[in-house]
């Protein structure tokens, strides 16, 4: 298939796809240099640590990540707020191409769950599947839960002044369930379903060329595409296929993000044992 | 007898409203001040509150044998002279007494205090925060780690700016997930438990979620398409 013919359809602009390589970056960042503080009792932790410069520095760098994240957050609120269809507003906030939920997902979520049992034929998806806001949703909170608990331990001169200091065992123990949950949901179920499943593998690749096979997602969502077909936009979300060394580019990366993350699973869960909690 | 002068009248009225005063009226404001003489008050208030004064002085002699009524420490009546002999928590030198003492490590006894992260991330030793001997329990008026000086004289060693209420972080954070817990530490018991539900149940939910959903894609049906032979559709 020559990268001429236009065989692929239009999922995610190149803004979208640089905030979720930051967020990636950025996340490894500090699921490896939070696991080396927590692990730091381990060997396994100690080396982890030794490549981020150290049990101090690997702090520094979380929490300069950290703040980043939260610029991030703020930056990409502010960029929802552009892209929200206020013409339309509320209405749009519940339309088909808005990321929020809406009754029909909890349908589709127990349709395809009777799916996955054989009871019933597969839902039609429209533009985002359920485990997808309900991902983009995680996200969401998880930097809300983790960006103040974290900015609260890294100014605790501050932000005793602001509540009581026992605050911050309370502001530990959260930080630390909620980033082991983040990465546990990440490390498992994220890549499983980007990755492993049949239908993606061995790598979904609609958020680093930006599009997904018109073929498959016609499969997949075929209300979103019949939607398109009906509006008489479907030919204008069509792109041609990445270069064949771009493609190599976003496999070689989507892979390495896999090893850091299922080396970071597995060495935890070797680990757990090992550490005071 | 002699005439009642206007004079002797207004002394005799005034010598009557004193004695009716003194009889019914509450004690001056000089006795209603929180106070270190009137044995039975101090008491009540140093068991209301554990602590025993948020001033620097330190009480005066106490009667041995004066008690509170209806407490108790083991067969001995609680007085503050008792605590001073008796309770560990509020003599100069903690450890006063034991057995063998210059002999132990620190941890032989306080094994949950060397799990927390300034002993076991920061490895700090105990005497870095708690001194040298005799180490003064943390409720004596005088110890360095009496709350109302701890956060000068022992925090601010690493922590420097540290406030009173910095100081009040728990350094030997008990294990939130522990029912002890519910009572020394409200707080982190319900955040811990409450955070652990959310953790289990996002995956209570996607785990077999996930496994159906990778297990059931593997029994689609191929359709057959002329575009291309290797199609996953």
């Amino acid at each position: 298939m020559s990268p001429t013919t236009k065989t692929r359809i239009k999922r995610f602009t190149p803004l979208q796809r640089i905030f979720h390589l930051l967020l990636m970056l950025s996340f490894l960042t500090q699921g490896a240099t939070g696991l080396a503080r927590m692990y730091i009792e381990t060997a396994w932790g100690k080396g982890l640590s030794r490549f981020f410069g150290g049990y101090d520095f690997a702090l520094t760098i979380h929490i300069y990540v950290g703040i980043f994240m939260i610029c991030g957050f703020v930056f990409h609120f502010l960029y929802m707020l552009f892209k929200i269809n206020w013409k339309q507003f509320p209405g749009s906030l519940y339309g088909p191409d808005s990321i929020l939920f809406r009754p029909k997902d909890l349908k589709d979520f127990f349709q395809h769950i009777a799916w996955f049992l054989g009871i019933k034929k597969a839902p039609e998806f429209d533009r985002w599947g359920y485990w997808e806001k309900f991902d983009y949703f995680a996200v969401f909170w998880g930097m809300i839960i983790l960006g103040v608990t974290g900015l609260l331990m890294a100014y605790p001169l501050v932000s005793s002044r602001i509540m009581p200091g026992w605050g911050l065992n309370v502001a530990f123990w959260i930080h630390r369930i909620e980033a082991l949950l983040a990465m546990a949901h990440l490390f498992v179920i994220h890549f499983f379903i980007a990755h492993l499943r049949r239908h993606n593998f061995p790598m979904d690749q609609a958020m680093f060329q930006g599009s997904a096979k018109l073929d498959t997602t016609r499969h997949e969502r075929p209300a979103w595409i019949a939607r398109l077909k009906q509006s008489g936009d479907l030919e204008g979300a069509l792109v041609t296929e990445a270069m064949p060394a771009q493609r190599v580019i976003y496999y070689v990366f989507g892979f390495v993000a896999v090893a850091v993350g299922l080396f970071l699973l597995i060495g935890a869960l070797i680990n757990v044992s090992y550490i005071s909690w | 007898m002699k005439k009642m002068t206007p004079g002797r009248l207004v002394l005799v009225v005034c010598g009557i409203l004193l004695l009716a005063g003194n009889i019914f009226l509450p004690q001056p404001v000089s006795a209603q001040e929180e106070v270190t003489t009137a044995i039975r008050r101090y008491k009540e208030y140093e068991v209301s509150t554990g602590y025993y004064e948020e001033y620097e002085a330190k009480p005066r002699h106490q009667r041995p044998f004066v008690e509170v009524p209806g407490v108790r420490r083991g067969i001995f009546p609680y007085s503050p002279t008792a605590a001073r002999v008796r309770v560990r928590t509020r003599l100069a030198d903690s450890h006063q007494g034991l057995k063998f003492y210059n002999r132990r490590r620190c941890e032989e006894c306080h094994v949950q205090e060397t799990k927390d992260i300034h002993t076991t991330r920061a490895n700090l030793t105990c005497r870095q925060c708690h001194g040298g001997e005799p180490i003064a329990s943390n409720e004596h008026y005088f110890s360095p780690m009496n709350p109302i000086r701890r956060h000068a004289y022992v925090c601010a060693k690493c922590h420097e700016g540290a406030s009173a209420s910095y100081a009040s972080y728990v350094v030997h954070a008990p294990n939130p997930s522990l029912a002890g817990t519910l009572q020394s530490f409200p707080v982190l018991f319900y955040a811990f438990w409450i955070m652990i539900v959310i953790a289990v149940g996002t995956f209570a939910l996607f785990l077999p979620h996930t496994v159906l959903w990778g297990i059931r894609e593997l029994f689609i049906k191929k359709e057959k398409t002329d575009r291309e032979p290797d199609d996953k559709d």
